[in-house]
């Protein structure tokens, strides 16, 4: 941790996550404590930032490791043993959206909602529904199956899908790469209002420097598995931005003055 | 026409196929999701009644059945009447007989819902039951009705193990296949071919039926 900022909290994380996983002939070896309620994991395809989601949903245990959600124990794993504890994805509450959305394809946009709105009656429901597809800007597609809708449609209905389980941390992997960037910025707003409302902290994947920079409280940027800098993105992102303003053919010197 | 044997052709189409439809849902669900490297020996078992002539499937039933082992001397004397030689020895031969018709495609439909859906089920906090109600098996509809037809209709196309299990007992195990063969060595050709036609229509439908399905699935 090179560039770890004194700006952050001090309270207890809410999470802790040690993995050290050998996908020969590549290492996933990381320790994090996370204190900010937005989070990005930042770095190149193959850093291993989509297996450390999988990892907290439960879908994936490592061969070592230990993951503390809000002080809770939801896997613990010493080298060469079986799991001490191992939570079933169920049982962590924690939600996760892929970077292909994996919407049932026989059910529609809004019973893809309502899939884990369970114990509801059949109103209380149907207001859910309207209202998380109102977050996402996708009430008109309320009764179209997965395969009428785009990519980026398709997000959204598997964000609001997330939402409606009432996770008590949302995993993001890249949700908004299908859409275009007025897009993305309103309903990162809108999920920022919900999750600020709730307290739901949030980690999240991107290599869209862009995106690293608006959404987060604070960037983790993960290189060939290991976690190189924590901070803030103004920070540990400063050389990864230098170098796309100079792909750009912006020097740093017109980049900040305002008539340009 | 040999109505009763009509009827009880159908009769062990139905029974078999309802039998086969539950026994082969928790089969092909579990050999399209386990990594158990002996499972290969399961599924060449399973495949078996491909390749085997019904006569060999027939002969060992009749046998195991039989009172000559201990196993076919506990049946008799939990049914109070051997198995074979009654509906009931037909239906065992018949599931044994049409086993893999029912559990590959099952198979082939389990194997081909996407991974990521029943991780996405998961996560959503639906357990395996509530996973498998109401992802799992509405996407494999398509396989499991075809399960249904395919040994619906190889039951009543069935010839081998029957004669070897069941004999030719009229309205007991005398099915329409066995009527044929009968009619043919009594030269009653006539009768024959009313027989043959029944066959050849009952068949027919069932898999008109099925390729309808089929077709339907696709153009969703």
């Amino acid at each position: 941790m090179s560039d770890s900022q004194s700006s952050l909290p001090a309270a207890n994380p809410w999470l802790t996550l040690q993995i050290d996983h050998a996908f020969a002939p590549f290492r996933l070896q990381v320790q994090l404590a996370l204190h900010a309620p937005w989070t990005v994991l930042f770095g190149p395809s193959g850093s291993g930032k989509t297996t450390i989601l999988r990892a907290l949903a439960g879908l994936f245990s490592p061969d070592v490791g230990s993951l503390q959600l809000q002080g809770e124990t939801i896997f613990a794993r010493a080298a060469n043993k079986p799991c001490a504890i191992n939570l079933s994805p169920q049982a962590r509450r924690i939600g996760l959206v892929t970077q292909t959305p994996a919407l049932f394809p026989h059910y529609t946009a809004a019973e893809n909602i309502a899939f884990a709105l369970r114990g509801f009656s059949s109103a209380e429901r149907n207001k859910k529904i309207q209202a998380l597809l109102q977050i996402f800007g996708a009430e008109s597609l309320r009764d179209r199956l997965p395969h009428q809708l785009s990519g980026g449609q398709q997000q959204r209905i598997a964000l609001a899908r997330t939402l409606a389980a009432a996770p008590r941390l949302l995993l993001l992997d890249e949700p908004f790469s299908a859409m275009d960037r007025a897009a993305r910025l309103e309903i990162l707003n809108n999920l920022r209002q919900w999750v600020q409302q709730r307290a739901v902290p949030v980690l999240m994947v991107t290599h869209d420097l862009a995106e690293a920079f608006t959404a987060s409280e604070e960037v983790v940027v993960l290189e060939d598995g290991r976690a190189v800098a924590q901070g803030r993105a103004e920070i540990v992102l400063r050389k990864a931005r230098a170098q796309l303003l100079q792909e750009l053919g912006v020097t740093p010197n017109a980049a900040h003055s305002p008539e340009r | 026409m040999d109505i009763a044997a009509l009827l009880l052709t159908l009769r062990l189409a139905t029974v078999t196929m309802l039998v086969l439809v539950l026994l082969a849902l928790p089969l092909a669900y579990w050999l399209a999701h386990t990594r158990w490297r002996g499972k290969i020996f399961i599924e060449a078992f399973v495949a078996l009644p491909i390749v085997l002539p019904p006569t060999v499937i027939g002969f060992y039933l009749l046998v195991m059945l039989g009172p000559q082992t201990a196993f076919g001397r506990v049946v008799t004397h939990l049914l109070g009447h051997p198995l074979a030689f009654s509906f009931s020895g037909l239906v065992v031969g018949s599931v044994i007989y049409s086993l893999p018709f029912a559990v590959q495609p099952m198979v082939a439909g389990f194997a081909a819902i996407d991974p990521a859906l029943l991780e996405a089920a998961a996560v959503l906090g639906s357990g395996r039951w509530d996973t498998l109600r109401r992802v799992v098996l509405p996407l494999s509809r398509g396989s499991i009705l075809a399960a249904a037809v395919l040994t619906f209709a190889h039951t009543v196309g069935e010839f081998g193990v029957v004669l070897m299990i069941g004999g030719n007992l009229p309205g007991v195990t005398r099915t329409l296949s066995i009527a044929l063969y009968d009619q043919v060595q009594d030269f009653s050709y006539a009768q024959a071919n009313r027989t043959a036609w029944l066959l050849l229509v009952v068949s027919f439908a069932a898999l008109t039926l099925l390729y309808t399905q089929r077709r339907t699935r696709r153009l969703v």
